[in-house]
């Protein structure tokens, strides 16, 4: 489904991400590890097009997303959150999620979107009113519906965050950090969500600094360190991975761990 | 029927019946003013308050929209309707060269005004200095005036009754077209640019893409209320594109209330009325009326609407 090849990001004499390959296949919930400043946000950064690469190939579905602005990457069907909530400080929950249809208001309609400026074509607002309100209930916002944002709480906000991006309907979801700063509590309840997205269909590539959190839901691990790829595989094997332990803990605790 | 829509309902309706009651030709010729002025600040709260793009160009496309209507009747051979849609799509050309630069090179906030400004100088000292076309600094006489109707049962708009009910049908049409904007998916648009375009390009929304539509929409609208404001006085000269003038516009939208579309008409009627009810001195009015305009803008920063809104939300909560 989407495929990297060679990526490779250097702000000025930094290499942030160094010459990444890997590949997402369709269903997966695909985990990236990484200690803080390994490249796993500038990694995903590149693929939504915030960033553009230094060098190196990303495909998706065949296209390539190279040069390609963060609006037409989404288009295409890959939506990312935001480590830090990016949100509509002044808006509710639910005025967000309407603003978050615009691709849906504009696959159904088309040209057809100028009616609505004179009164028709409804049936395209009904179907985002829906949308945003199954939305609502999957990410558990019920009663934040018509909270402004800046009301929010902090789970609550991250919450949002995943809410708008299901709103373009993606088939592959980024999600930078979705569980840092969450209670434990918080971190139980965007698991289950996330559950049910993949069980809907929706494939999912997670940065976490959780291993815990990522060990129980990835089916799959890639492990950065530096920039470079240093494992990739089922969770529980990078996660016992030497090198792995090394990156995270430091050289000393994986040589207790390997004794 | 929602209050703030019951109170538009209402305003029109007197709007409507107040020639009845009011029978000075100076005071409805004020209120001429007011209402196409009110048109302008209408559309300018389209680029300025709801996609927050803070144009300096508005009063550049009112002024070029009256030019280019007399220019459109007096070179071109068109009647006054269509040299207005000449000087429309004049403007909007203008508007989308001017918007794709600035937009392409992602200026925002100071940057943008800036450079928008320096677009709307360009205009005037054109304006100014291509004699042979607009007289310079002189100014030119319009005489022509707009009919209704068609070929043969036409209504000449040549008293100030008639140009009062035009001046409110445009002004009632500009805020129909830009409520219909402002509460569609197009609006959602803009409001996602000004509260965080990072994130409305996230979500699919071309950013770039609408921004130029919304300083286009309103910079065209800002072109027929040129052309009428011009018709109406009888003279255009550069001052219309002034920095002046852009102020003043920005004064409108900030005293009536930019988070609403119909609040700017009553910031344009304040403004336009004020000079004429304070009956001082000419220096002491411009000390009284630039007093009037800072209070009103540090105390009521919702803006006069704004505030009303909120000050009767509370006391029915």
């Amino acid at each position: 489904m989407l495929e990297v090849e060679h990526l490779t990001k250097r702000f000025g004499g930094l290499t942030a991400v160094a010459d990444v390959s890997f590949a997402i296949a369709q269903g997966e919930i695909v985990a990236v590890f990484g200690p803080n400043g390994s490249g796993k946000t500038t990694l995903l950064s590149m693929i939504a097009g915030v960033l553009a690469p230094t060098a190196g190939m990303i495909r998706y579905r065949g296209t390539s997303l190279v040069g390609l602005p963060p609006n037409r990457v989404v288009a295409l069907g890959i939506a990312k959150t935001f480590q830090n909530p990016q949100l509509f400080e002044e808006l509710t929950v639910v005025e967000h999620l309407r603003i978050a249809g615009h691709l849906m208001l504009k696959r159904r309609l088309g040209w057809r979107r100028l009616l609505t400026l004179f009164g028709g074509a409804t049936d395209g607002e009904r179907t985002v009113d829906a949308r945003a309100d199954r939305v609502v209930a999957l990410c558990r916002l019920d009663r934040a519906r018509d909270t402004i944002a800046a009301d929010l709480s902090y789970g609550q906000e991250k919450m949002l965050g995943v809410a708008m991006a299901l709103m373009c309907e993606p088939e592959l979801l980024l999600l930078d950090e979705p569980a840092s700063g969450l209670g434990h509590g918080e971190v139980t309840e965007l698991e289950r969500v996330l559950r049910d997205l993949r069980d809907q269909g929706t494939t999912l590539c997670i940065i976490d600094h959780q291993v815990k959190f990522l060990g129980r839901l990835a089916d799959r691990a890639i492990s950065l360190q530096h920039g470079a790829k240093i494992a990739d595989g089922p969770p529980q094997d990078v996660l016992s991975r030497p090198e792995v332990i090394a990156a995270y803990l430091g050289a000393s605790h994986a040589a207790d761990t390997a004794a | 029927m929602t209050r703030p829509r019951l109170l538009t309902v209402a305003a029109i309706a007197v709007a409507v019946m107040l020639p009845l009651v009011v029978k000075s030709d100076l005071t409805l010729t004020i209120l001429v003013f007011s209402f196409l002025l009110a048109m302008l600040a209408v559309s300018f709260n389209l680029i300025f308050g709801f996609t927050g793009q803070l144009s300096m160009f508005h009063a550049a496309a009112y002024g070029i929209g009256a030019y280019a209507t007399h220019i459109g009747m007096r070179d071109l051979g068109l009647a006054f309707w269509p040299a207005v849609g000449f000087a429309m799509a004049l403007v909007t050309v203008l508007s989308a060269i001017i918007g794709t630069i600035c937009f392409r090179f992602r200026l925002k906030a100071f940057y943008f005004a800036v450079v928008t400004l320096a677009f709307a100088e360009m205009a005037r000292l054109v304006a100014a200095n291509w004699h042979g076309v607009t007289n310079g600094t002189l100014g030119l006489t319009l005489t022509a005036k707009p009919s209704i109707g068609w070929p043969g049962h036409a209504i000449a708009i040549d008293n100030t009754l008639a140009w009062y009910y035009l001046s409110l049908t445009a002004l009632a049409m500009t805020i129909v077209v830009c409520s219909r904007c402002v509460h569609s998916w197009m609006g959602r648009c803009f409001v996602a640019i000004r509260l965080n375009d990072a994130l409305g390009d996230a979500l699919g929304i071309d950013i770039f893409r609408y921004k130029l539509l919304s300083f286009c929409i309103a910079n065209a609208i800002a072109a027929i209320a040129g052309a009428l404001y011009a018709h109406f006085l009888g003279y255009v000269d550069p001052s219309f594109l002034s920095v002046d003038q852009s102020l003043a516009i920005v004064a409108m939208v900030l005293l009536g209330g930019k988070g609403r579309v119909a609040a700017p008409v009553v910031g344009a009627i304040f403004l336009t009325l004020l000079p004429h009810l304070i009956h001082f001195n000419a220096e002491v009015r411009a000390i009284i009326y630039g007093s009037i305009l800072i209070l009103v803008i540090l105390l009521l920063p919702k803006g006069i609407v704004g505030t009303a809104a909120e000050w009767s939300r509370r006391r029915h909560a």
